[in-house]
C-alpha cells in the first residue's frame, strides 16, 4: 500500500495542469484579492480576522479542495475507462486498498496548496501565527478535504473520462463561491448566505478561520463535514459497485 | 493437480448466453489456446476465470481456489484485452510497481528481458505505440511469477515481428512448468504456441486436444485430384472420407486418413486419378468446420 501511495503522489505531481490549478492559481488569487481589493489592516466583519488572514484561509482551502477533487475524479474516471483499474483488479492489490490509497493521496496533495498560500501570506502580507497553530491549520484543513475526496471519487465512478474534467469544475466553482472562498460570506446575496453554512467548502474554511483566530473548530462544522463525507462516500461506493462488481 | 477447472459454467449478458455450460479441466504446466471466433465467449470465460465477473451458475477453480482468492494470493497474472497504461509513469516504474505487488516475483531484470523492454525502460508508458504497450502489459502479467498466466488476445496490436518476439517470450515463461491459457482467433498462433487447443463456439467447448487432434477431429487432411468429367458418386464412401467438394474439374475430399483414401482412389474407385495432392487441412479449415454449425445456433 505505501508503494501505491508513493506512485499515485508521484504521478499526480508530474501533471503540470494539476500543479498549475492547485498551486500557482490559488497563490495568484490570494495575492490579487489580498493586495488589490483590500486596504492594509482592514478586517473582515464576519470573522473579525484581517482580510489577509481571511483570504489566506479562503484561497488555501480553495486550492486544497481543487487538489482533492482533481486528484480523484478525472483520474479515476480515466483509469476506469482506460482499463488501468481493471488491470489492478487482476493483481493481488485489494480493491479496498486502491480506494483507501486514492483518498489518502487526495489528502496528502491538499497539503502543498495550503502550505504555499500560507507561506505567501506570511511573506507578503505579514501574517504571523504561533508555530503550533500553523501546524494545526495545515493538518486539520488537509483532513477537512475528506468530503471533497469522497465527492471526487463519486464523480470518477459516475462520469465518463472525457466529461470528468468539466464535471469537476462544475461542482468546484459553485461550491467555492457559495462557501465564501472568493468573496466573504457577509458579501454574498441573502439566499446564498443562508445556504453557505450547509456547504462543505464553507465549513472547511470556517475551521481554518477559527484556528487562525485562536478558537477550536466548532462541533457544527465537524458535523456538516462528516455528514457530507458519509453521503458522498456512500454514493461513491454504490457507483463503484455498479461499474465493477455487476459485470 | 488441475490449474483450472470450469464446471458447467454459464453466463448471460443482456439476454445473450455468452457462456453456455462450459466444462474444462487444464492440468498444471500446459500451454493451452482458447480458440474461437469473435463472440464465442472467450473473453467472458477469461473474465470469470480472473474473478472480474461471476458466473450465473457453475463453478470455476484456480489451483483449487475461488478465482478472486487465487488472484489475491498472487497465483495469477493476466494480460487483458483493453488497458491503457497510466499517465505520468515510465515503463520501469509501471512494471516495477506491479512487480512489487506479488509475494514472490521474478527478478525485475528478467521480466524486462522476457518482455523485451530493457531499451524502453525510461520511456513514458502512456506514450508508447500499441505494440510496445502490449509488451509492457505482458511484463506486468509475468512480473509476479504467477503459476497461471492468462492472455486475452495478446497480439492484437502487434506487427509480425513483435508477434514472433512476443511468443518467444511467452514460451520462455511457460518453460518453467507454468500454466498458460491464451485466447486467440489467430489459428496459426494456437497451432504454434499451444500444447493443447480448446475450440470454443457459442459459449461451449466444441473440440479439445492437441493441435493435431483438433485438425483430425475436423476431418484432418484434404486429398484433391482432377476429376474432369468422371462421375463423383461414391467418393464419399471411400475409407476415411468425411466430406466431398467439387470445385470445377477438381474433387476435394476431406479425410481423417489420407493414406487409406489415396490408396482406395487408385485401387477401388475405378476412376482415372490425375494431379493427386494431399494437404494438411490446417487449423483454419478445422476451425471453420468445427464452429460453422454452431454459429447458426
Amino acid at each position: 500500500m505505501p508503494a501505491y501511495l508513493r506512485l499515485e503522489i508521484l504521478r499526480t505531481l508530474r501533471d503540470r495542469r494539476f500543479l498549475f490549478f492547485t498551486l500557482a492559481f490559488p497563490v495568484c488569487l490570494f495575492l490579487l484579492f489580498s493586495t488589490v481589493f483590500a486596504a492594509p489592516g482592514e478586517t473582515e466583519p464576519g470573522t473579525g480576522l484581517t482580510v489577509a488572514q481571511y483570504m489566506m484561509v479562503a484561497f488555501g482551502s480553495y486550492g486544497a479542495i481543487g487538489a482533492s477533487l482533481n486528484a480523484t475524479g478525472p483520474r479515476l474516471a480515466a483509469e476506469l475507462d482506460g482499463g488501468w483499474l481493471r488491470q489492478l483488479r487482476v493483481t493481488p492489490l485489494a480493491a479496498w486498498k486502491v480506494v483507501t490509497v486514492r483518498i489518502a493521496t487526495a489528502l496528502v496533495l491538499a497539503l502543498p496548496s495550503l502550505a504555499l498560500v500560507a507561506l505567501t501570506a506570511a511573506l507578503t502580507q505579514d501574517v504571523r501565527l504561533p508555530v503550533g497553530r500553523w501546524i494545526a491549520l495545515l493538518v486539520l484543513l488537509s483532513v477537512a478535504t475528506l468530503p471533497f475526496a469522497a465527492l471526487g471519487t463519486l464523480v470518477g465512478a459516475t462520469v465518463k473520462a472525457d466529461t470528468a474534467q468539466p464535471a469537476t469544475l462544475m461542482v468546484y466553482l459553485p461550491m467555492a463561491v457559495v462557501g465564501g472562498l472568493w468573496l466573504p460570506v457577509s458579501q454574498l446575496p441573502d439566499f446564498l448566505r443562508t445556504l453557505a453554512p450547509w456547504t462543505p467548502a464553507n465549513r472547511m474554511a470556517e475551521i481554518g478561520w477559527d484556528l487562525v483566530g485562536g478558537h477550536a473548530p466548532s462541533a457544527a462544522a465537524v458535523a456538516v463535514l462528516a455528514a457530507w463525507t458519509a453521503a458522498f462516500g456512500a454514493l461513491a461506493l454504490l457507483g463503484y459497485r455498479r461499474v465493477t462488481v455487476a459485470s | 493437480m488441475n490449474a483450472i477447472t470450469f464446471s458447467q459454467v454459464r453466463k448471460a449478458y443482456g439476454g445473450v448466453q455468452a457462456v453456455d455450460g462450459l466444462d474444462l479441466a487444464l492440468p498444471a504446466g500446459q500451454s493451452v489456446a482458447l480458440l474461437g471466433p469473435n463472440g464465442a465467449g472467450k473473453s467472458t470465460s477469461l473474465g470469470m476465470l480472473l474473478g472480474l465477473a461471476r458466473p450465473d451458475s457453475g463453478t470455476i477453480g484456480v489451483f483449487g481456489h475461488d478465482p478472486a482468492e487465487a488472484v489475491a494470493r498472487g497465483l495469477v497474472g493476466a494480460m487483458l484485452q483493453d488497458g491503457s497504461l497510466p499517465e505520468g509513469l515510465t515503463v520501469a516504474e509501471t512494471v516495477s510497481f506491479v512487480h512489487g505487488l506479488y509475494p514472490d516475483p521474478l527478478p525485475l531484470a528478467e521480466v524486462m528481458e522476457l518482455a523485451d523492454l530493457t531499451a524502453l525502460a525510461r520511456r513514458r508508458a502512456s506514450r508508447l505505440s500499441g505494440g510496445q504497450a502490449q509488451r509492457v502489459r505482458f511484463a506486468m502479467a509475468i512480473a509476479g511469477a504467477p503459476r497461471l498466466l492468462v492472455l486475452d488476445e495478446p497480439t492484437a496490436a502487434m506487427d509480425v515481428e513483435s508477434r514472433r518476439a512476443f511468443w518467444a517470450g511467452m514460451r520462455a515463461y511457460a518453460r518453467g512448468g507454468r500454466t498458460v491459457l491464451f485466447a486467440t482467433h489467430h489459428l496459426e498462433e494456437a497451432d504454434e504456441n499451444a500444447d493443447r487447443v480448446v475450440v470454443i463456439a457459442a459459449g461451449r467447448a466444441v473440440a479439445d486436444g492437441t493441435p493435431e487432434e483438433v485438425k483430425r477431429a475436423a476431418g484432418g487432411r484434404t486429398v484433391r485430384f482432377t476429376l474432369g468429367d468422371q462421375p463423383s458418386a461414391g467418393l464419399d464412401l471411400l475409407p476415411g472420407v468425411t466430406g466431398v467438394r467439387i470445385e470445377g474439374a477438381t474433387a476435394v475430399l476431406r479425410t481423417g486418413d489420407s493414406d487409406a483414401t489415396a490408396e482406395a482412389l487408385f485401387t477401388r474407385s475405378g476412376l482415372r486419378i490425375r494431379d493427386l495432392e494431399i494437404g494438411g487441412a490446417g487449423l483454419e479449415e478445422a476451425f471453420l468446420s468445427l464452429t460453422r454449425p454452431a454459429e447458426g445456433a
